[in-house]
């Protein structure tokens, strides 16, 4: 089951240190394989050097996508963190 | 926990990785370093790694990262003054040294085991070991 | 005769004299294809080695050698720390319990440290390294030896065939160490590793030379 969704970041300075810490720990709780795309590039949502490579900021769109039996509460959570995500975490 | 030593020939280098990595996550990760000689020049110091390994050292592993191809001497050099049964849980991986540390600490506070962060950071071996 | 402890901890302490009197000529080698920090590595490790050996008491050859090249796995700070430490400790293991050296230990010295370096630095010869000094050292040495020449012309010969492999080191591009990231650029540079390592056996065999004369 293939599940995918598209998400604004909320926090300034995007999927940077923490907050993409915090994202790829979120999707490591899922069996589902997961990428995460930022225009072209397209990476592994698990990994943390691929999400820093990236270079998503705040007030990008990015587009997750997961393929799995758990795969749609897991573009839930991520979709959900990326929305609400503050600075400070 | 698995714990992540740090060796550089520059202390800065090694402080600022650890500072980088440890900005990565609130959970605190035994993380060592090892970086520059014991006066202060660029290079690299068996001792001081040994010692770095033993203050962060548990039976749940150790992964050693490290900057240019004498910093490996010098691990390896440390790994084998170890006691044997420490020696089995300490490995060396070949990972881009910054890049390297932030996975390691990011994955240590996904509490992966030991064997799993090695194939991890051994993925991103990009052939620097000689 | 042979040496004795003594005279090999005297030995120890004129190498690290020879390696202080061609500190800036070691780093001016070493500028050209590395960092630039051969020579002031080496003479702060053979420095400390000199602080280590005037506090022991020890006559076990074994333990001086250990001793030397632990002091400079622990203070030269650049590759040629643990590569020449692993050199002296194995050299040190092989000499464990000796009070005296002969020829033949001479020999069995210089296998191990080859093989430490090897083992140390994953190098061969013709990496552009010690070893393209310390190899022919050795080989020139035990085919004097069968040749029936006398220890000094022995010793003579494999000095100048480390000094042929430094010079061997310039035609050849380095395959191991900070000086391999400049590929081809390499060539023409003789290597400072395999500088230093003459250096060192000159300055052995100058040393027993005019202290005395090892048995066959």
């Amino acid at each position: 089951m293939s599940v995918k969704a598209e998400v604004v970041i909320k926090n300034h300075s995007g999927l940077h240190a923490r907050p993409a810490a915090l994202f790829i720990q979120t999707a490591n709780k899922f069996k589902a394989d997961i990428v995460v795309s930022s225009g072209v590039k397209q990476v592994n949502a698990k990994s943390i050097i691929s999400v820093l490579s990236l270079g998503a900021r705040g007030g990008t769109q990015v587009t997750i996508e997961a393929e799995g039996p758990d795969a749609e509460q897991a573009v839930k959570d991520l979709v959900f963190l990326l929305a609400t995500i503050d600075e400070g975490e | 926990m698995v714990g992540v030593v740090i060796v550089s020939h520059s202390l800065k280098i090694a402080e600022g990785a650890k500072e980088l990595a440890s900005q990565m996550t609130p959970d605190r990760i035994p993380l060592a370093v090892a970086g520059g000689t014991k006066d202060g020049r660029l290079g690299t110091d068996a001792e001081q790694v040994r010692s770095a390994i033993e203050s962060v050292y548990s039976d749940d592993g150790i992964v050693i990262l490290y900057d240019l191809g004498s910093a490996l001497m010098s691990t390896e050099l440390a790994i084998e003054e170890l006691p044997a049964i420490q020696q089995a849980r300490v490995a060396v991986v070949h990972a881009p040294l910054v890049e390297g540390v932030v996975t390691a600490v990011v994955e240590i506070s996904l509490n992966k085991n030991w064997e799993s962060i090695i194939v991890t950071l051994q993925e991103m071996d990009f052939g620097k070991a000689p | 005769m042979s040496l004795n402890s003594s005279q090999v901890k005297k030995v120890m302490l004129e190498i690290g004299e020879t390696v202080e009197k061609n500190k800036e000529f070691l780093t001016e080698l070493d500028l050209a294809i590395g960092d630039a920090d051969h020579g002031i590595n080496l003479t702060k490790g053979f420095r400390a080695v000199a602080t280590k050996l005037s506090a022991t008491e020890t006559d076990d050859i074994g333990e001086i050698f250990t001793l030397v090249g632990m002091t400079l796995v622990g203070n030269v700070g650049g590759a040629s720390g643990p590569l020449y430490g692993t050199a002296f400790m194995r050299a040190g293991s092989y000499a464990a319990g000796k009070t005296s050296l002969i020829a033949d230990d001479f020999v069995g010295i210089l296998e191990a440290a080859i093989g430490g370096i090897k083992m140390r630095g994953k190098a061969e010869a013709g990496d552009k390294t010690m070893l393209d000094a310390l190899i022919p050292a050795l080989n020139a040495f035990q085919e004097a030896l069968k040749q029936g020449i006398t220890v000094h012309g022995a010793l003579t010969k494999a000095v100048e065939a480390a000094l042929a492999g430094v010079n061997y080191t310039k035609e050849i591009q380095a395959r191991k160490g900070r000086a391999s990231y400049l590929g081809a650029r390499s060539i023409g540079h003789q290597d400072p590793g395999a500088t230093s390592t003459y250096l060192m056996l000159r300055t052995i065999s100058k040393a027993v030379q005019t202290q005395g004369q090892p048995e066959k």
